[in-house]
């Protein structure tokens, strides 16, 4: 079962589900945010109770975080682990345990956001018999993980799995303490959280910043590791610098939730920890940035031919950009401007549609010709149409929320010459109407390079090519890829002897 | 000692999270090791898998 002609008879069914469960999740989630955007400008369209901004706004962010962007991490670390460790999932049973188990979480919690069970905690809203099922299913997923590691055939354990075990082991401690909570009853879908007042508060906060920190960074990050020097045939650029990158990170972010509550009951002192760890973490964050990029370094040529690269070096540019945008926005004087502004949403966006959704996207390219063993995607002119497309959204997204929060908190703030508020609240709405407009376009657009995303997926899986002549420019088939990663390897190996 | 630990857990916490990252740093960038360590960045690209 574990090898097959003396080679790893790696398990790429699981892999497959996971992805497949990406891409569906993906455009829920993306769907849903388009129509929460569009309630912003319109707030009509807040029909009934089920479908208010107040309920879709959780299902919305549960829904690309947690469901697209979980199952992205789920698809792709059980894909890297076993081809750094030369391997086999350890227990395919307990494997489709994790995916079965984590697609019925994801429906639990999202029919309780509808029907307005919830903690009411930010990226914490399912009920407490959610919670303790996703425990279940986490503890599995860490035992499948770590079993697949100890029957490693490699002596090292790659860094790219360093990165997903720090995902997976801080996350499940981040959930555990986050989600304490005593239910009325058994019968009840009602909890109470043990901790109260500002305790509570941060509490949230160090869970929901290590949520963006460990989930949505060093996850993704194992990603970068793994598919970024797969796809470019080259090694990462320095090895050790991702030791650093990886022990940097894991000491720093957990210390940076605090600025989230800058001015608030918060005592000063832990306020101004949050902020200056925050403004560290500038370090590891571009360290890492750097590393994957430099891995082109010397073959830059391969950014021009191969548009699924380019989704790749896009994201690191992307988490390098909000990755400076948040220490940024983390010191006091400048959260007293951006604090509860869109400028918030605009960063964050940043970081999901340009960091996590990209590198998910330049994941799913490679992984779906190699998994259903197609000798390339059936185009990619479709990828490059899909990556102008995302991008030009992105960007109309990001800059209109920063020109809604700035103004905004600008207005915020403007008082008249007796000492009055110049603006009501309401002026304030009001005023951000044509941003809102294009930021739900920008939305529009990235939604419509995702489809096209589906539909180059499913043409992938069912055998068909464009018949495309720059498809011979780039290594898709699986006999190229293994010789050319081959000659690299030994053309890199040589470089190194010389240096 | 368990006491003059929790008086003082700030900083020792500290100086002892400090030390053991400068430790990683230190034994990360031996530069004896450095061929080693820098090998295991060709296991993605080692065999000839997908």
């Amino acid at each position: 079962m574990n090898t097959l002609n003396e080679k790893p008879n790696y398990n790429d069914d699981i892999v497959k589900l996971f992805t497949i469960a990406t891409i569906f999740w993906g455009i829920v989630g993306f769907s849903v945010g388009l129509f929460i955007a569009l309630q912003l400008a319109f707030p009509a369209l807040n029909f009934g109770e089920y479908l208010t901004f107040g309920r879709l706004r959780p299902l919305h962010t549960s829904a690309v975080v947690f469901a697209f962007g979980g199952n992205a991490l789920f698809a792709t670390s059980y894909f890297t682990v076993q081809r750094t460790c030369r391997t086999r999932l350890w227990s395919d049973g307990w494997s489709n345990f994790t995916f079965w188990g984590y697609q019925f979480f994801i429906v639990l919690a999202a029919i309780g956001y509808v029907t307005g069970i919830t903690q009411a905690k930010e990226y914490a809203e399912p009920e407490w018999y959610a919670d303790l099922w996703l425990t279940l299913v986490w503890v599995v997923y860490l035992v499948v993980f770590m079993m697949t590691l100890k029957n490693r055939k490699e002596p090292h354990i790659y860094v790219a799995n360093w990165f997903f075990l720090g995902f997976i082991v801080t996350v499940a401690v981040l959930h555990l303490v986050q989600n304490i909570s005593v239910p009325v009853s058994i019968f009840s879908t009602k909890s109470y959280p043990l901790w109260g007042g500002v305790q509570s508060a941060m509490i949230q906060w160090w869970y929901a910043h290590n949520a963006v920190g460990f989930f949505l960074t060093a996850g993704f990050l194992g990603i970068m590791y793994y598919f970024v020097p797969k796809r470019a045939g080259r090694p990462v650029y320095s090895y050790r610098l991702s030791i650093l990158h990886f022990w940097s990170l894991i000491f720093m972010y957990i210390w940076a939730g605090p600025h989230h509550l800058h001015y608030t009951a918060l005592p000063d002192w832990a306020q101004t920890l949050g902020m200056t760890f925050s403004i560290m973490l500038w370090m590891p964050s571009w360290g890492g940035m750097i590393n994957g990029m430099m891995t082109l370094s010397g073959a830059w040529h391969k950014l021009r031919e191969d548009p699924v690269l380019k989704f790749m070096i896009i994201s690191l540019s992307f988490y390098g950009m909000s990755t400076f945008e948040g220490p940024l926005m983390s010191i006091k004087e400048v959260n007293a401007l951006s604090h509860y502004t869109d400028w918030t949403i605009g960063h964050v966006h940043s970081g999901a549609l340009g960091w996590v959704a990209f590198i998910t996207f330049g994941a799913v390219y490679h992984l779906v010709p190699v998994l259903w063993k197609r000798s390339g995607l059936y185009s990619l002119k479709l990828v490059n149409t899909h990556l102008w497309i995302a991008t030009i959204g992105i960007v109309l997204y990001i800059a209109a929320m920063w020109v809604t929060g700035i103004m905004e908190g600008l207005m915020w703030r403007s008082y008249d010459e007796l000492g009055f508020l110049r603006w009501s609240f309401v002026e304030t709405v009001q005023a951000k109407h044509i941003p809102y407009l294009i930021r739900a376009f920008g939305g529009l657009l990235f939604l419509t390079g995702a489809l096209i995303m589906v539909y180059n997926v499913v043409r992938t899986i069912r055998g068909d090519t464009a018949g495309e002549a720059v498809q011979d420019m780039v290594h898709d088939t699986p006999q190229n890829n293994g010789q050319n990663a081959g000659q690299n390897a030994g053309q890199n190996a040589g470089e190194a002897v010389h240096v | 000692m368990i006491e003059w630990l929790s008086d003082n857990a700030g900083m020792t916490g500290l100086l002892f999270f400090f030390s053991v990252f400068c430790g990683i740093v230190i034994w990360a960038f031996r530069p004896s090791q450095k061929k080693t360590i820098e090998d295991h960045k060709y296991i993605p690209l080692k065999g000839d898998e997908q």
